[in-house]
């Protein structure tokens, strides 16, 4: 296919935490709010002045000063921020929010700032941490809204004077809701028999609406999407459709990896993924807008930590539904190496998928920067796509309905 | 550095320096009963008698021995008498009674917890009258929404204490089975055992099945919470248990949590109302309420004591009889209320006469972390081999608050709160999480108050909550003076790190940092790798 005009445009803002746009989003006077977690409901993050920027460390190598603080038990995207941090990588930030999501993520935040890595010159400079619900209930959604109002709303109308008004929050989550909508509208390309867009592509835009502060990016994706419509597909056939789940995937070389073994990566349901981070948010004129974007996030949230038996089994629906929609022929279930949630949700999960929905699945654990061990994935996933390889060929080519 | 005053034991204790001869590496328990002089060995021997008779009078029922033979860790009733001794290692006078007061209760409560088990079970008692009365409740759980029930109407089975926590104490390699399975199942290696093995448990389907439903909890970690998925899908959809999950706020320090913690309270006690077709009782739960105050002076004043020159209730015993106390019971059972006050007597008698219990004292110790439970004797050992007096460990640094205990009706609705609040400190978790300050800062403010001039460290190496703050301990410890001597394990399972492993890093610090000879030298390697 041909090459996406603004691909490497992506490409290198995803190769530094503190990249141009931001620099660009700080010139032009806004409010760095740097976060962690994708239970932090981001339209809130992005108010008024305020934008969001989560905090990812790309081409890590060397951990060892967060591994002296954290020990080498803890995950590598932990100890990677930390590692970040205290190199001064997060600089631009003028807050971090983070929920006492996992408690490593949560750790690596609390070290950051006990060791003062960021925020010494910065007079309104915080760190909030938030409870998240575990349910989907509508305690939780209370509980929530007192979250975010004490967490988010207050602190950032406070430091930094941002309008944390019903009238902010709608503008707010229609500027999300347009990110969204591009997002899924170049992802839904990816239900093609033959697809024109990669799923190392779709990922590389998608981590960029993260990352980035999104009202610089926008026109980008726009253009994006208009190619994307005109673009013509390679005509061959990939060996295998995945859809990958679990914890984050913040290095674009394990899609890329698995893509080059033969698979496509047809759809995407990790953290900080297109599902359920990139589900538009409907808000409705009869409730206040904060607690109907509390009440979105508990009801689609698929974090491993949703603890109710409702939530437990539902994620493994919903990954059955996005592999039928998308017509995977198999399932990635990977976790990053020390991932607790995801270490039982991988377990669970590819059990379910495969005895109660009949996926093949593949369940892996991984680090955090993917090239550090590129040749053990590589093999995982040759062996992987093989397996489904023959399946196929058994059922004389077709894709199996399920 | 800090230092405090060494402590000398002006009296000679009979059989002192024994200890470590009464280990035989040919044995897996071991070679003799220790020598505490003709009164103190007597009344052991006395107790270790009670302690058969009640273990006689368990296994005399026949659907007991059809249990025995059905579920794997039973395996560890058979080593209950080698497994008090643990307890009692180098104790003499007042600190030998309570440990065997505290000990001997647990064993006997733990005892008739499993009973109660296959009298429900449907494999082994089928008693369905019985078992459509048992809540069943999971994982480390702490019972505070159980408080207003009445305990001879609903009965609460906490599936982990036989299972998990009794099971590995009295036989070191009991829970490893269950680790290879949950893991053989595609459970990583590196995640918290505990959880694990409880999981593995269901996973291998060898848990009594009874009761009328189940109450899950998000207890102590990430992985007590995702270990909830697997047990419900063997409670609920097999077994046909309801299964609620009781949510526990992490940052139980935050006051804009309580409100849903208590929330979620009302639906745990109105989902056992349901199910067990009982009512809440408020008599009830203000009585309970009346013993977890009562329970909670005693604890503070048992802390008073230690705080002293001369601690009394100390080690295992205290820890375990707090948490049996503390979470098992949550003053349901008066029972606990007389061996409160007995064991806080016998302390208040023991520091009145200034019993030690070693040849002398020569630093004060806080441990923190998590301990391993395979190896539980290990500060009786710290004390009588290098003379480090273990003041408190962080189990056992719970809630001091008191709750209301009078029927009111402002005093209902305050009483969820209160049940929350405990609830969200429970054990280990009010430290662990809930922010950074209950677990660094909160240590620094207990070695103050205790005096204490060292901190011995339990790395368990899957408990990320703490090792997350590895280096922040190291650094403010070094700030503060204070001696900060690290341990690793892996909480059950002893292929990671064997005892001797575990007394080796102890022994390491206190020679090459501390540049100090042991107390008792026959104690620096004992041969119980193999032991159970």
């Amino acid at each position: 296919m041909r090459d996406l005009k603004h691909l490497i445009y992506f490409e290198n803002l995803l190769q530094e935490a503190n990249h141009a746009l931001i620099a660009q989003a700080r010139a032009d006077g806004k409010v760095c709010v740097a976060y962690t977690c994708e239970n932090v409901p981001e339209p809130l993050l992005n108010l008024d002045r305020a934008c969001s920027i989560r905090l990812t460390a790309p081409h890590t190598g060397s951990i060892d000063i967060a591994t002296y603080y954290m020990t080498n038990l803890l995950c590598e995207p932990s100890r990677a921020l930390l590692e970040r941090a205290i190199e001064g990588g997060y600089s631009f930030a003028d807050c971090v929010i983070t929920p006492d999501g996992c408690t490593m993520m949560n750790r690596a935040v609390e070290n950051m700032e006990l060791l003062q890595t960021m925020g010494k010159d910065k007079p309104g400079f915080f760190h909030e941490y938030m409870e998240i619900a575990f349910k989907n209930t509508e305690s939780d959604v209370a509980l929530s809204v007192l979250q975010c109002t004490n967490h988010i709303l207050t602190p950032l109308h406070d430091n930094y004077g941002i309008d944390i008004s019903d009238a902010a929050i709608r503008k707010a989550v229609a500027d999300h809701n347009r990110i969204c909508e591009l997002i899924r509208a170049i992802g839904d390309f990816r239900k093609e028999e033959k697809p024109r867009i990669t799923g190392y592509e779709f990922h590389v835009l998608c981590l960029a609406t993260y990352v980035c502060p999104q009202y610089l990016i926008l026109d980008k994706l726009e253009e994006t999407l208009e190619e994307l419509k005109t673009r013509e597909p390679d005509d061959k056939a990939y060996r295998a459709r995945v859809l990958l789940v679990g914890s984050e995937v913040d290095d674009s070389g394990l899609v890329k990896l698995i893509e080059e073994q033969g698979a496509f990566v047809c759809c995407d349901r990790f953290c900080f993924g297109s599902y359920p981070g990139r589900v538009p948010i409907v808000l409705n004129d009869g409730e206040d807008a904060l607690t109907q974007v509390c009440r979105h996030y508990i009801r689609n949230c698929q974090c491993p930590r949703m603890m109710n038996q409702e939530k437990v089994y539902g994620r493994k629906q919903y990954v059955a539904e996005l592999a039928r929609e998308y017509k995977a022929d198999g399932i990635i279930y990977q976790q990053v190496k020390f991932c607790d949630p995801w270490a039982y949700e991988r377990t669970l999960g590819a059990a379910m998928l495969q005895n109660d929905y009949g996926y093949p699945v593949l369940s892996v654990d991984r680090p955090y920067n993917v090239a550090s061990s590129s040749g053990q994935m590589r093999t995982r996933v040759q062996a992987f796509v093989e397996s489904i390889e023959i399946k196929k060929i058994q059922r004389g080519g077709k894709h199996e309905d399920r | 550095m800090k230092t405090v005053e060494k402590v000398v034991n002006p009296v000679r204790r009979a059989g002192e320096q024994s200890p470590g001869k009464i280990y035989n590496e040919k044995l897996k328990v071991r070679a003799r009963r220790e020598w505490r002089g003709v009164r103190d060995t007597f009344y052991d021997y006395t107790r270790w008698l009670y302690l058969m008779s009640v273990l006689g009078r368990f296994i005399v029922v026949p659907r007991n021995i059809k249990g025995f033979f059905r579920y794997r860790w039973m395996m560890s009733y058979l080593f209950v008498p080698h497994g008090m001794d643990k307890f009692t290692i180098g104790l003499r006078d007042e600190a030998l009674r309570i440990a065997h007061t505290s000990f001997n209760f647990v064993i006997a409560d733990v005892t008739q917890a499993i009973a109660n088990c296959f009298r429900g079970d449907r494999r082994v008692g089928n008693d369905k009258a019985y078992s459509d009365k048992c809540v069943i409740t999971d994982e480390n759980s702490m019972v505070t929404f159980m408080m207003g029930f009445d305990t001879d109407k609903v009965h609460t089975i906490l599936r982990e204490v036989p299972t998990m926590f009794a099971s590995n104490i009295f036989h070191q390699f009991n829970v490893m089975h269950y680790l290879d399975i949950a893991q053989q199942y595609g459970i990583p290696g590196d995640v918290c055992p505990m959880p694990e093995a409880e999981a593995g448990i269901s996973i291998e389907d060898d848990f009594c099945v009874l009761g009328c439903c189940a109450v899950q909890n998000n207890t102590t970690c990430d992985g007590s919470l995702m270990g909830n998925g697997i047990i419900a899908k063997r409670l609920e959809r097999e077994y046909g248990l309801p299964t609620f999950q009781l949510a526990t706020p992490l940052r139980h320090k935050e006051p804009d949590v309580l409100d849903y913690a208590a929330r979620e309270i009302k639906e745990a006690i109105a989902f056992v109302e349901k199910h067990t077709g009982e009512k809440w009782d408020w008599d009830v739960y203000f009585t309970a309420a009346k013993r977890v105050n009562d329970a909670t002076r005693c604890r503070i004043a048992q802390m008073e004591i230690n705080s002293t020159p001369y601690p009394q209730f100390f080690g295992a015993a205290f820890s375990l009889y707090n948490d049996t106390n503390y979470m098992g019971n949550s003053g349901r059972n008066a029972d606990f209320v007389a061996k409160d006050h007995k064991l806080l007597a016998l302390a208040q008698k023991g520091y009145e006469a200034k019993r030690m219990y070693a040849r002398e004292y020569r630093h004060r110790c806080i441990v923190w972390g998590v301990q391993p439970q395979y190896c539980i004797d290990m500060l009786y050992w710290m004390v009588q081999c290098w003379g480090v007096m273990p003041l408190t460990d962080m189990l056992s640094v719970i809630n001091t608050e008191m709750i209301a205990e009078v029927d009111t009706p402002e005093n209902r609705e305050q009483a969820y709160r209160d049940m929350a609040m405990l609830n969200m400190e429970m054990i280990m978790r009010n430290h662990t999480h809930g922010g950074y300050k209950v677990l660094v800062d909160e240590l620094w403010e207990l070695c103050e108050q205790m005096n204490a001039d060292m901190v011995m460290m339990w790395e368990h190496m899957s408990c990320k909550a703490l090792t997350g703050m590895h280096g922040q301990f190291e650094e403010q410890a070094r700030a503060r003076g204070i001696h900060i001597m690290w341990v690793s394990h892996d909480l059950c399972d002893p292929r990671v790190f064997t005892r001797q492993a575990i007394r080796d890093q102890v022994n390491s610090y206190m020679r090459t940092v501390l540049r100090e000879e042991p107390l008792d030298p026959s104690l620096e390697i004992i041969p119980d790798n193999e032991a159970y």
